[in-house]
């Protein structure tokens, strides 16, 4: 069935497939900077009423916890990504590359910079996880 | 006229004989300054058909009307004449503090002639201008050189040196200009021909202002660039991590090229040699080029072991691919080492790294041995080795004499085919960006004036996504494995990418502007009439003379091509399986552009572009 971006649900699964993944696994490895938080911003026409943070707990090739957080909340996390929906579903999509999304200023990135190039292969395994999500996008 | 002190010094050393130049409103408008400027100079007055290393090749200095005027990333200044290493149009730019310094002396640039009886050096401080006996200078390294000059022209009065160190006297053909120990003129070989005039250093003291032609406007504007260059995310990670910081990203893209351009993937290298491993370990500080805020200069310092190095200027991405990835070297700290005496011998990094990963692969097909190297292992990865073969380079040593003169000499006088695996374009090494990754930059690498460059357009920016100058015409998104819709991206890319460098602006800088707001600067400093699209008709303008100049050089369509080893696929990594459609690609560019089935300007497209001599030049 198909899971709704953004919501608890799609969150979810997306923390079971991030562990379900060998590549993140293998790329993730080393990562002990702590959690990632990614951030949908709020959208009330599309129906995302308020900023929607997900709380990613990354540690060493695995996601310990997923859960949704303020926007006030996911900026206390070591790396916040903060966009658009628009923009979110152009990188689920695979149309977006999120390195070159923040480079253009189309996500914007808090966070040690020299950390997340160090870990761009992970981050590219992050988005491969969500494409194996069957996502229902809210504009589609 | 804002921006212009329309003062160039005229020099000739072989009398010893100062004058200057002024130069025409209209040129000005038509090619705005730097190498736009310089190539109109060199037209205007010098035969193609000269001898680069004679005295009849001018070296010409050149800024643009926006350096000194204190807008983030206008620091830059040109270096052009006829290039002893490739024998077409040879530029390269340089960032530093010698552009404005020049300027705030009153000129906007320098053009020597002739070739002196004896070594000399120039000093100019405001309107005081003379040449002085540098035969006690003749030998030295740039940065013992650039120590002593300072010391002698009184340190308080902080003068900018511009030097070569041996390798250009030594007419080391890919042989650098160095600017105060940290900022090179690195492509093309331009330290060679000011070694060939016996000129060892310039001394630049200035103390005047560069007017505006709209002073608050240009307020306005550079208060609002310097937030954007300093805020935007490529300002940050060059500050952060310098230009190296894209090694990582581009290992996962296919744009890093590995083992003399044979491998596409090498994770160890990147983790090893990319921004993250040089900040963390030897980084010291960082260092910006006038009125920059970003500042992506790198200060480094490698403690101890074989590659020990006193604290100064780092490499950049490109000297950690061509002495990193290049040479299948894991080791930053031998990256480190090897840049240093790539500086202190005054030798582009690229050229020469490239030049002995050619020989490791000749090392390791046979066709040098340890006989010809005087024992050096030229094994792969070997980084002793290389250290070696890079002083016998510059020394022109044994092998190193031959090496010296670039890639496509040393394959050519190699032979057993040695050319298949020597990567140039047009005798110009290609820089670390891999075609196959990215195929729009490998029409860039054909079409571009100087031979394989990644900088006088902004095609690596664009195509790779860091900029976007949607208002210019660009589509939003490339894809780089394609050869889709690129002929057309890399004009537009030429064509707003010349007008930069004629500026002269610095790319970094560029990034984070549109490109409305480039032409506004254009604008504001100058008073010119100056939006969008006569700044790229300025681009269109600029590319034509030069690649006009090219062709009465002798460039040829054949000459538009890129090396057999770009153009063979790689069996892993991003950019497996993938190379850019030349046929097609140079198909569709030679039609937008308005070049013949010979290479050259179509005769009409000269004229409607205001170049009727060339036209007559090259068409009769």
């Amino acid at each position: 069935m198909a899971l709704t971006f953004p919501s608890v649900e799609w969150m979810e699964e997306y923390r079971k497939q991030i562990n379900a993944s060998e590549g993140y696994k293998k790329a993730g490895a080393t990562w002990t900077a702590g959690p990632v938080a990614l951030v949908i911003s709020a959208k009330p026409e599309m129906g995302i009423n308020e900023d929607f943070g997900m709380w990613l707990d990354l540690h060493q090739g695995v996601c310990r916890e997923a859960k949704k957080v303020s926007l006030e909340e996911a900026q206390k996390a070591p790396f916040c990504i903060i966009s658009d929906y628009a923009r979110w579903k152009q990188v689920i999509k695979k149309e977006l590359e999120p390195v070159k999304g923040m480079m253009q200023g189309k996500l914007k990135l808090k966070g040690d910079l020299p950390t997340i190039v160090r870990y761009v292969k992970a981050s590219q395994e992050l988005v491969e996880c969500t494409t194996r999500i069957e996502t229902k996008f809210l504009d589609e | 006229m804002g921006g212009y002190t329309g003062k160039v010094l005229e020099i000739d050393l072989s009398t010893g004989k100062i004058g200057t130049k002024s130069i025409k409103e209209e040129d000005r408008k038509r090619f705005i300054g730097g190498s736009g400027l310089a190539a109109k100079i060199f037209f205007d007055s010098f035969d193609p058909e000269v001898d680069p290393l004679s005295s009849e090749n001018p070296l010409i200095l050149m800024t643009g009307p926006v350096v000194g005027t204190q807008f983030p990333g206008t620091s830059r200044f040109a270096v052009c004449g006829k290039s002893p290493l490739t024998g077409i149009w040879g530029e390269g730019t340089c960032g530093g503090n010698f552009g404005p310094e020049l300027k705030f002396a009153g000129m906007d640039g320098i053009l020597f002639r002739g070739i002196s009886p004896t070594p000399v050096y120039l000093a100019i401080e405001d309107d005081k201008v003379d040449l002085r006996d540098a035969s006690d200078l003749w030998g030295m390294d740039n940065y013992v050189l650039t120590d002593l000059l300072k010391e002698r022209h009184g340190k308080e009065k902080r003068p900018k040196i511009l030097s070569i160190g041996q390798a250009g006297e030594n007419l080391v053909k890919f042989a650098a200009i160095c600017n105060d120990k940290g900022d090179f003129i690195g492509r093309t070989g331009m330290g060679a021909l000011m070694g060939s005039k016996r000129l060892k250093a310039i001394v630049v003291r200035g103390t005047k202002k560069v007017e505006t032609s709209h002073p608050e406007e240009h307020a306005t504007l550079r208060k609002l660039l310097i937030k954007k260059s300093r805020d935007a995310m490529p300002g940050q990670s060059l500050r952060s991590m310098g230009t190296d910081a894209i090694m990582d990203l581009g290992m996962m893209t296919g744009d890093v090229p590995i083992k003399n351009w044979m491998i596409g993937e090498d994770l160890e290298l990147s983790a090893n040699l990319g921004g993250p491993a040089l900040t963390e370990k030897y980084l010291t500080g960082n260092r910006a080029c006038s009125f920059c805020p970003i500042g992506c200069k790198r200060i480094v310092k490698v403690d101890d072991g074989p590659f020990k190095t006193e604290e100064g200027a780092g490499p950049e991405y490109q000297t950690c691919c061509t002495f990193g990835t290049l040479i299948k070297n894991y080791a930053l700290a031998g990256v480190i080492k090897a840049n240093e005496w790539c500086n202190r011998y005054g030798m582009d990094t690229i050229s020469c790294g490239a030049t002995i990963a050619f020989a490791m692969e000749a090392f390791e097909k046979g066709l040098i041995t340890k006989k010809d190297t005087d024992g050096i292992d030229l094994t792969w990865g070997n980084m002793e080795g290389a250290m070696e073969l890079l002083h016998k380079i510059a020394k022109k040593e044994g092998i190193g004499a031959v090496l010296s003169e670039g890639t496509r000499e040393a394959a050519r006088r190699l032979g057993k085919g040695a050319e298949e695996f020597g990567v140039e374009v047009k005798g110009l090494e290609v820089p670390m960006h891999d075609p196959r990754g990215f195929h729009g930059a490998g029409l860039a690498y054909m079409t571009s004036i100087r031979g394989a460059c990644h900088l006088m357009h902004l095609a690596f920016s664009v195509e790779q996504g860091i900029t976007t100058y949607a208002e210019a015409g660009f589509q939003e998104n490339y894809i780089g494995q394609t050869s889709e819709g690129k002929a057309e991206m890399v004009k537009l890319c030429e064509d707003l990418g010349l007008p930069c460098n004629s500026l002269v602006i610095c790319e970094f800088a560029a990034w984070t502007y549109s490109a409305n707001e480039l032409a506004e600067i254009v604008r504001v400093t100058t008073g010119f009439d100056f939006a969008l699209k006569d700044l790229l008709s300025c681009g269109e303008r600029t590319w034509l003379l030069k690649r006009g100049l090219g062709n009465m050089m002798g460039v040829r369509a054949k000459d538009d091509r890129l090396p057999k080893r770009i153009l063979t696929p790689l069996n892993e990594g991003a950019a497996a399986g993938s190379v850019p459609n030349v046929e097609k690609l140079l198909r569709e560019y030679y039609e937008i552009r308005g070049l013949d089935g010979d290479g050259r300007p179509k005769k009409e497209v000269l004229i409607k572009a205001g170049l009727d001599e060339l036209a007559k030049k090259l068409h009769g």
